[in-house]
């Protein structure tokens, strides 16, 4: 069967933006996602892990990560959305067949995710009690499982999406009279799992960038020597994450990209490449500089550039997305029938809603100065 | 059919997204109404200088934070995830159209969220006047949130003159925009002051404050009662014909109404005999019976909100069998299964004697053996009848509505699918493939049930 055979009419309406406005903001979306995405994909589990065997400092460094979890995590769903509206609207006729030939997995995710939350917020509650009972602690756990499990189902999803070519097997394989019983994982495809280790080296390394950041930044009423310990110890993490990160971005894209994705990030696109591979190692070198301790210019300067470092991803990500999908449809050759007013709009509310958003962070900041009152 | 179609046995896909729906709008209303409890008590609670009361808001707000940050805003995604796996078309069109409306309606939950947290972890360290605007900046995204996704739930009920001027605002500012607003806006108030009796029911042991809860949301709750039907009367005067067509027909959608009617006045009435007139009535049997009766209206609404679309998933646009209404003379004329992506991929694959380069030969399929035109008759079964029922066991099964059905009885039927029962879709497809969904049909047909009398001839 020709795959391409199955991918459906382009939508009668049109592209409501150019493509590069809806890639531009697809990728923005992406990266503000990945920020808290990545502490909750790695974090949570390192948060525990040094609750569980870690020292004073270890201990303190996990509540400090586990009781900003719950905003985080909010912050992350939202963020979330603008990624996949984008990807709807310019890769609705391959996203939707993807995520339908897997669709019980897919729709997992939102029980999943509201188990994970809970999850995340009862453990939260012990430590705002000041006690961690075992239902808290289980309850940590099974959201740090959870959030790795659910991460691994995105890069099913994802890698579902492009690889057009496994769709007729999955569908014969899964399908009740042509309908796909939606019980099928992209688990032939062997970019799935160096693309879900890659994610998760990343996302250590955006675990310990923050850890440092938090540190240099806003922990001013911790010790000194929590300060010199979280620099030591996000040097040590970042280190892991970064030769995590090398060793499954090699294996994905020495091992598994198709040799037109391969000729365009080595060729045209090589210096971008490069930057992707390298980046994590500017950051390293500006946590090494912390190391006897966090300092608010290098942590603030940390934190940057790790958000480049994902940017850096995003940007290498969508190339490579197209670049897969060129084999069977070109998303960029879309007819566009642009939606001015509602644009300007969006745009207009936008900036709007940022400049709100400041003065909030601002005032919540000079507050948080301020010590908690007490419950009566 | 453009997408392949999602098999959900028994329950059929789009019954997925009525329960994450049903579920979804009991915490949304709560999460806009609640806001303006929120900044408004707060405010009220500051300037009388009553701590009691501002301790008790406080412990609110995180039980608010707990069900509509967490659950509310999870679940509202969950919404949009299912209608991608279960109506693709459907949330095709509306993105492609309202891709702004949504992305909007992003900003305002970024503020949704930041105020929320700021509100509640900052309580009692931002300076009042701070801390009171914040808590508007959250009701003010809250309601607007509301406002733009009304505009686009409301546009798949009565899109106007949207199929003539494919324009954003066309479909935005749609006859039931207003309405729904209306409505959805009392929604809220109504069920924000039901949480707020629960929650306060349970948690607040002195009776002086308790009175003072229950008095201070029963006006809201009276006024949300009175928006309600204001925009209920609203919604029914501007739905399309055939809506309020099916309401009249539809017998449990009938049922449905007088039970909607009847719980609605049961809530108004209680809470003016009780929080209203009576705020010492306020127990906890109270507010849970309060609370129970205001989700059973809430829910059953949401419902027949649903159901009245029929045959459409966006009315005049969108059929239920995931076609769009300008692509059903081409499927009629040419074949279902040609005009469907994966269907004609299916006929190619499994029967490529049937293919005359990428069309079928219908007649051809009607040569095949018995078991394959069955099969082939399933196939068109999930594609255009699976939307809204399932085949012998669950949600409106064809199995049993075609009981003791002859053949021909069923071939007549499926010749006049639209004019027999108007809010069915018309049969999307050529003769011969009538004719194999017939077999099929016939072959999942329970028996008439015996002993009924008098016997047929």
């Amino acid at each position: 069967m020709d795959p391409s055979s199955l991918i459906g009419p382009p939508s009668p309406l049109g592209y409501p933006a150019p493509y590069w406005f809806m890639a531009g903001l697809k990728v923005l979306g992406f990266v503000l996602h990945m920020i808290p995405m990545n502490l909750w994909f790695a974090g949570i589990l390192v948060a525990l892990l040094l609750r569980r065997w870690g020292g004073e400092h270890a201990r303190r460094l996990s509540d400090r990560l586990m009781s900003q979890m719950p905003i985080l995590i909010a912050l992350g769903i939202n963020f979330g959305i603008v990624p996949l509206l984008f990807t709807q609207v310019a890769y609705h006729r391959v996203f939707y067949p993807a995520t339908i030939l897997m669709g019980w997995f897919w729709f997992s995710i939102v029980g999943l995710l509201v188990v994970a939350y809970y999850g995340v917020y009862l453990y939260a509650v012990g430590l705002r009690a000041g006690r961690l009972r075992p239902l808290h602690v289980a309850a940590g756990w099974t959201a740090a499982v959870l959030f790795v499990v659910m991460g691994f189902v995105f890069s099913h999803a994802f890698t579902l999406m492009v690889n057009v070519e496994a769709w007729p097997e999955i569908w014969q394989r899964t399908a009740v009279a042509g309908a796909p019983a939606g019980t099928a994982l992209n688990t032939g495809d062997p970019q799935v799992l160096p693309r879900w280790l890659m994610v998760f080296g990343l996302a250590l390394t955006t675990t310990a960038a923050y850890a440092v950041a938090d540190a240099g930044l806003f922990a001013v009423r911790e010790t000194g020597a929590y300060r010199r310990w979280t620099g030591r110890f996000g040097l040590a993490l970042y280190t892991v994450g970064m030769v995590w990160f090398a060793a499954a971005g090699s294996w994905y894209a020495f091992g598994t990209w198709i040799p037109e994705v391969r000729a365009l990030m080595f060729g045209p696109f090589a210096v971008l490449t490069a930057l992707t591979a390298l980046s994590p190692g500017l950051v390293w070198l500006l946590i090494v500089a912390q190391r006897r301790g966090a300092t608010p210019s290098m942590a603030l300067l940390a934190a940057a550039a790790q958000i480049a470092v994902l940017a850096l991803n995003g940007a290498s990500r969508q190339v490579v997305q197209n670049a897969e999908l060129r084999r069977f449809l070109d998303v960029t050759a879309g007819r566009v029938e642009v939606q001015w007013s509602p644009l300007v709009l969006f745009v207009v509310l936008f900036v709007a809603g940022l400049a709100v958003v400041g003065w909030m962070v601002v005032h919540a900041l000079r507050a948080a100065q301020k010590p908690a009152p007490a419950r009566g | 059919m453009h997408y392949p179609w999602w098999y959900v046995p028994f329950l059929t896909a789009p019954m997925l997204i009525a329960v994450v729906a049903v579920v979804h709008v009991l915490v949304a209303h709560y999460a806009v109404g609640g806001g303006l409890f929120l900044a408004l008590e707060t405010q009220y609670a500051y300037r009388t200088r009553h701590t009691a009361y501002l301790e008790y808001l406080r412990g609110h707000a995180w039980f608010f934070i707990l069900v509509t940050v967490v659950f509310g805003a999870i679940t509202g995604v969950g919404i949009w995830w299912t209608i991608g796996l279960a109506s693709p078309l459907a949330t095709e069109v509306l993105i492609q159209t309202f891709v702004f409306g949504w992305a909007m309606e992003y900003v305002f939950f970024v503020l949704e969220i930041v105020s929320a947290f700021v509100f509640y972890y900052f309580w009692g360290r931002l300076p009042q006047q701070t801390h009171l605007t914040v808590g508007w900046i959250y009701a003010g995204s809250a309601w607007m949130s509301l406002v733009l996704i009304t505009g686009i739930t409301a546009f798949m009920l009565n899109p106007g003159a949207w199929p003539q001027h494919r324009t954003f605002w066309v479909g935005f500012l749609n006859p039931q925009f207003v309405p729904q607003v209306l409505a959805r806006t009392g929604g809220s108030f109504l069920l924000a002051s039901l949480y707020v009796y629960l929650h306060a029911s349970l948690k607040v042991k002195d009776p002086a404050l308790r009175n003072l809860i229950a008095s201070r949301s029963a006006r809201p709750a009276l006024l949300g009662a009175v928006l309600v039907v204001l925009g209920g009367i609203g919604w029914y005067l501007f739905l399309p014909e055939s809506a309020r067509a099916a309401l009249a027909a539809a017998a449990a959608l009938n049922v449905m109404m007088v039970l909607i009617f009847a719980v609605t006045i049961a809530v108004f009435v209680m809470l003016y005999l009780g929080p209203y007139r009576n705020p010492g009535w306020l127990t906890p049997g109270f507010a849970i019976l309060l609370f129970v009766a205001g989700l059973a209206a809430f829910s059953t609404g949401e419902f027949i909100r649903e159901a009245v679309r029929k045959p459409y998933i966006i009315y005049n646009v969108v059929m239920g069998n995931q076609l769009l209404v300008d692509e059903v003379p081409a499927a009629q004329r040419r074949g279902f299964l040609e005009t469907g992506t994966w269907t004609r991929a299916l006929v190619a694959a499994r029967y490529p004697q049937a293919m005359r380069g990428r069309e079928i030969d219908e007649a051809v399929l009607l040569r095949l053996p018995e078991e394959d035109q069955r099969f082939l008759g399933q196939v068109i079964f999930q594609y255009q009848c699976n939307n809204c029922h399932a085949a012998q066991v669950g949600y409106s099964a064809v199995g049993h509505l075609t009981r003791g059905w002859s053949p021909e009885l069923v071939r007549r039927v499926l010749d006049h699918l639209d004019e027999s029962t108007f809010f069915m879709p018309p049969w999307t497809g050529t003769p011969e493939e009538a004719d194999l969904l017939a077999r099929y049909l016939t072959s999942i047909a329970f028996p008439r049930p015996g002993g009924m009398e008098p016997a047929r001839r």
